[in-house]
């Protein structure tokens, strides 16, 4: 219960931020590489600057929904230490709290048959 | 590998990320220019210079919208911290938020009054254009001599560079139709006059051209409050009529609420209304001057140029009528912005005042910041503990910033609110000093003032407190808990603080130590006269009743036999007016000078002819007034208007005029010989002008040979003021017509012409007395802390053997040695801004021994008494349990 109102907090998530934390859903990830993968699943439709991309990960590290690995690069080509971060499981619970309101709303878009479309004159 | 020179999008990256927080900077500027590095290669990489270009426009967009989501999130934490601080701290919050609303409170009363009155300009459409003329005579030492009829014609005429030129003079006169015969302050001006000033009347319109001409039908403006007060607004008032001067007056219109220049007036009525100034010998004599001018430059025309043409006009009118400006007076004319030309006599005691109150609040930055380290000692562990955890340097910085910031925030809220409260009081005063002081609000220019004061004072005192204890954060956690270690630089800052204020207390006193002492000055001196139980009553007669002096001769002997018939009076007399006279103050001698010739006595050529002040008085004047005689007779009943002129000269005249010789039998004429005047007699000399001005030549003609009748002066057995009214009474049984004002004791007038310097001495005090509170709280708390802080040192001393007499000597002699070097720098500083307060003293130097000694004396009584408190705990201190604390 307080768990669930804990999420519902954060709700609705700003577009970045979710698809920040779905990048991260199938295991932790250093920043560019989050960049990538966001750019590459929306189709290039949700692209983040350095500076939205670290200003979101550090408010998403702030409140906890995510966190930064201990896992450090072995060889590094380039000389910057990269670091990664992790899905929490509290931050988990949030995307999919947010997921859930998505599909809600669009559920409800569907009963409403919003997607049928208009005929031509 | 080697070191490359970094490629320009980076260095550019590099610099637009430094809009983001430190600390955020310091936590992924590392990162983010690794992300930016290779999306920037890969945008040239898919889509060249359009890519790595669209790139930039998302990457600016990006940092700007993550920069102030950033700060702010640090400035909410930071208040709430601050918050959190304050209120566990509630009495230092509290100290320091009160001596800073003083200081900003003081700051924001006294610029809302420069702000309204030194630097707006006038609130008249394009007023920088507004100018002011005047003649002179140089060599007289007459600075405004105004300007007949024939004059305004020549320089209206002749003058080049204005685009509208005005007069003004300002009239008394009783106004029938109303209720009551009531005297009205009636501005007598040019048609154009409001046009000039670019007023737009409320109700009905302004003076027409042909209101102006000889025999036009009177019309009246009335002002704004004159309306609201005595008709009630009343929106049907055009077109109403009343009886002035024996003629129908109708009333064309209303003003707006305007500022009134030069003074304030009931109504307004165009320059052929008025009965002396449209009469024959004002139209044509040149030498009959009552007016003062105004005019508006043509665009692109600046005062200077104005100023060339008038007084090239005056070098013509000299040419043309030298017996008007004979070449001995130095007469020449000149043109002034309007705006200074009204606020001349005010700006030394605005300026000084406002220095008074910069120093308060620097006084009060430099408490509140000694109150900060102190604290600061306190939380040094705190800091020291956030640092070691990772918090920036810059990032604490910033946190004592946001705190100091908060307090002087609130301290200026609560300054408005003081400064709000005592706007009234110094509008009152300001209003001796200068008209525009009923423009006296706070606007949003005073707020702004405000605002920065209360955010330069906390950039002053946290960026103080700050550095000081910044230095200190790394040895901190190493010392003793009491953080003694650090203590002795930072005790050295508070010293120089204490000691600044106390320089600056001490030189704020001796402004008002100088200010009451010239004050007691000019109480003591000697006005000549006895001013106990006199009473002055302004009595205007109908003038259209008495034209003629016979008539007006028998009124005035009525008036007098009456009024000294009534029970309780001892003596009476009229005149033309009185010492101490509120107007004659304001105008000052020059406004009733009078030129005369001696008889026997030729000029030089280029010699400036003899000038002395007027007053037409009658027998009584002398006794009334307790004037004394000195030599010869007074004036007598006999010397009526068919007997031979006479007049009584005062000592200062005889002083000037015959050094050496015995002036009585000598005779004097005022009109080139047409008409001389037999000295009679020598009286006392009185301080007519003010009991700062000097004596001056005067010459005191008989009433009833010259009219003038216009104040009654009564000396009376008891309280003057209780018999106004029956003596009001008796006026009136005289003639009923008489307008009745300006009801004032002698002593009361006496009270009101040392009203500037007073309230002067009174702001300068107040500032001054709230200095020397802050300044004594400031060495006290010191002190306290700093014996708090060498507890274990004194315990050690006492353990070897030291006395607690001792002891309480060396605190005491510690405290005393910053109050002495205070007082030191304050001698120096008070000498080097004497030039401050020079012109407002009376007989008193700027650098008078005994106010210095005084303040002195009194900054290091206080600064002791201070000091003895704490001096007193160190000598008690018991040095089992001092050794045991740590």
């Amino acid at each position: 219960m307080t768990k669930k109102r804990e999420t519902q907090s954060f709700l609705p998530l700003t577009p970045a931020m979710f698809h920040i934390l779905l990048a991260l859903a199938d295991g932790e990830k250093h920043g560019y590489a989050i960049l990538k993968e966001v750019s590459r699943r929306t189709d290039d439709k949700v692209r983040l600057s350095a500076g939205t991309l670290y200003g979101n990960l550090a408010r998403l590290e702030g409140a906890g929904l995510i966190a930064e690995s201990d896992r450090r690069p072995e060889v590094v080509l380039d000389d910057e230490r990269r670091r990664y971060y992790l899905l929490t499981e509290f931050g988990r619970d949030v995307a999919v709290a947010e997921a859930e309101r998505m599909e809600e709303a669009l559920g409800q878009a569907r009963a409403k048959k919003l997607f049928r479309k208009p005929k031509l004159a | 590998m080697a070191k490359q020179t970094l490629p320009f999008s980076q260095k550019l990256f590099r610099a637009l990320v430094r809009v983001l927080p430190f600390d955020f900077r310091t936590n992924y500027e590392g990162e983010m220019e690794g992300v930016f590095r290779e999306q920037h290669r890969e945008a040239e990489e898919r889509g060249g210079l359009l890519g790595a270009l669209k790139l930039w426009k998302e990457t600016i967009a990006g940092i700007f919208t993550t920069a102030p989501r950033e700060h702010w999130q640090i400035l909410t934490s930071d208040c709430g911290y601050a918050f959190r601080m304050m209120r566990k701290n509630p009495g230092f919050t509290a100290v320091a938020i009160l001596t800073l609303a003083l200081g900003i409170g003081a700051n924001t009363a006294i610029f809302s009054v420069v702000h309204s009155v030194l630097l707006r300009p006038l609130p008249y459409p394009q007023g920088q254009q507004l100018i002011f003329i005047r003649q002179q005579e140089t060599k007289l030492g007459i600075p405004d001599m105004a300007f007949s009829v024939k004059e305004i014609e020549d320089y209206r005429s002749q003058n080049r560079t204005l685009a509208g030129l005005v007069e003004y003079h300002a009239m008394s006169f009783t106004l029938f139709g109303h209720g009551d015969p009531e005297r009205v302050r009636t501005g007598v001006v040019s048609a154009n006059y409001f046009d000039l000033f670019g007023v737009q009347p409320l109700l009905g319109r302004t003076f027409l051209p042909d209101d102006d001409k000889l025999g036009a039908p009177p019309v009246l403006l009335l002002s704004y409050e004159y309306w609201k007060n005595n008709f009630g607004s009343d929106p049907g008032i055009v077109g109403k009529t009343f009886e002035m001067n024996d003629k129908v007056h109708t009333v064309v219109g209303v003003l707006p609420p305007v500022p009134q220049y030069p003074n304030e007036n009931d109504v307004y009525m165009a320059t052929s209304a008025c009965p002396f100034r449209s009469n024959k010998m004002h139209l044509e004599e040149r030498d009959m001057r009552m007016m003062e001018v105004f005019g508006r430059l043509k665009p692109g025309v600046t005062v200077a140029q104005a100023n060339a043409d008038v007084s090239t006009i005056a070098a013509g009118l000299k040419a043309a009528y030298p017996k008007s400006y004979p070449e001995n007076v130095g007469f020449t004319s000149s043109a002034a912005p309007l705006r200074e030309e009204l606020t001349r006599e005010a700006r030394p005691t605005l300026l000084l005042l406002l220095a008074a109150a910069a120093f308060v609040l620097l006084i009060a930055c430099a408490n509140v910041a000694n109150l900060t380290l102190a604290r600061m000692a306190k939380r040094e562990r705190e800091l020291a503990v956030r640092s070691a955890l990772g918090a920036g340097r810059s990032r604490l910085l910033r946190q004592l910033l946001t705190e100091s910031f908060l307090m002087a925030f609130a301290g200026g809220v609560l300054g408005l609110l003081l400064a709000y409260g005592s706007l009234d009081l110094l509008t009152d005063f300001v209003g001796r000093l200068t008209p525009r002081a009923r423009e006296i609000h706070i606007d949003s220019g005073v707020l702004l003032f405000t605002l920065a004061a209360a955010l330069g004072t906390s950039l002053v005192f946290g960026t103080l407190s700050a550095l000081f204890s910044r230095a200190n954060l790394a040895s901190s956690l190493k010392e003793g808990s009491t953080g003694a270690g650090s203590g002795y630089r930072q005790n050295r800052v508070r010293s120089a603080l204490i000691v600044c204020q106390i320089a600056f207390s001490f030189m704020l006193l001796i402004g008002a130590g100088l200010m009451i002492r010239s004050l007691i000055k000019m109480q003591q001196v000697d006005a000549g006269i006895v001013p106990q139980r006199v009473l002055a009553m302004r009595t205007m007669f109908n003038w259209s009743k008495y034209t003629a002096a016979e008539k007006t001769n028998v009124v005035v002997q009525k008036l007098l036999d009456r009024v000294k018939s009534e029970p309780g009076v001892l003596s009476a007399a009229i005149s033309s007016r009185y010492p101490f006279e509120p107007e004659a103050i304001t105008g000052g001698p020059e406004s009733v000078s009078f030129q005369f010739q001696i008889e026997g006595r030729a000029l030089e050529p280029g010699q400036a002819p003899p000038v002395s002040t007027f007053a037409a008085v009658s027998p009584d004047y002398f006794k009334t007034l307790g004037i004394p005689l000195k030599g010869g007779r007074l004036l007598a009943e006999t010397d009526i208007d068919k007997a031979p002129p006479v007049a009584v000269i005062n000592e200062a005249a005889k002083r000037q005029f015959w050094p050496n010789e015995d002036p009585i039998g000598k005779r004097v004429s005022g009109d080139a010989g047409d008409h001389w005047v037999t000295i009679v007699g020598v009286v006392g000399d009185v301080r007519e002008f003010g009991l700062d001005h000097p004596p001056t030549a005067e010459f005191y003609a008989s009433q009833a040979q010259n009219a003038q009748p216009s104040t009654l002066i009564v000396r009376t057995i008891s309280e003057p003021r209780r018999m106004a009214e029956a003596l009001t009474r008796a006026v009136h049984d005289v003639d009923p017509q008489t307008a009745v004002t300006h009801v004032l004791t002698l002593e009361q007038a006496r009270y009101e012409s040392m009203a500037s310097p007073r309230v002067t001495a009174s702001l300068l005090g107040i500032f001054a007395g709230l200095a020397l509170v802050i300044a004594t709280a400031g060495i006290g708390g010191i002190m306290a802390l700093m014996v708090s802080q060498r507890v274990r040192e004194i315990g050690i001393r006492i353990a070897l053997g030291a006395r607690p007499a001792s002891i309480l000597q060396m605190v005491l002699g510690q405290g005393m040695l910053l109050a002495v070097l205070g007082v030191g720098i304050g001698i120096a500083g008070a000498i080097a801004l004497t030039g401050l307060v020079k012109s407002l003293l009376f007989e008193v130097p700027p650098t008078d021994v005994l106010t210095f000694s005084g303040v002195g004396l009194t900054l290091l009584a206080a600064a002791a008494l201070a000091s003895y408190l704490p001096a007193r705990r160190a000598a008690a201190v018991d040095p089992n349990v001092a050794l045991r604390a740590d």
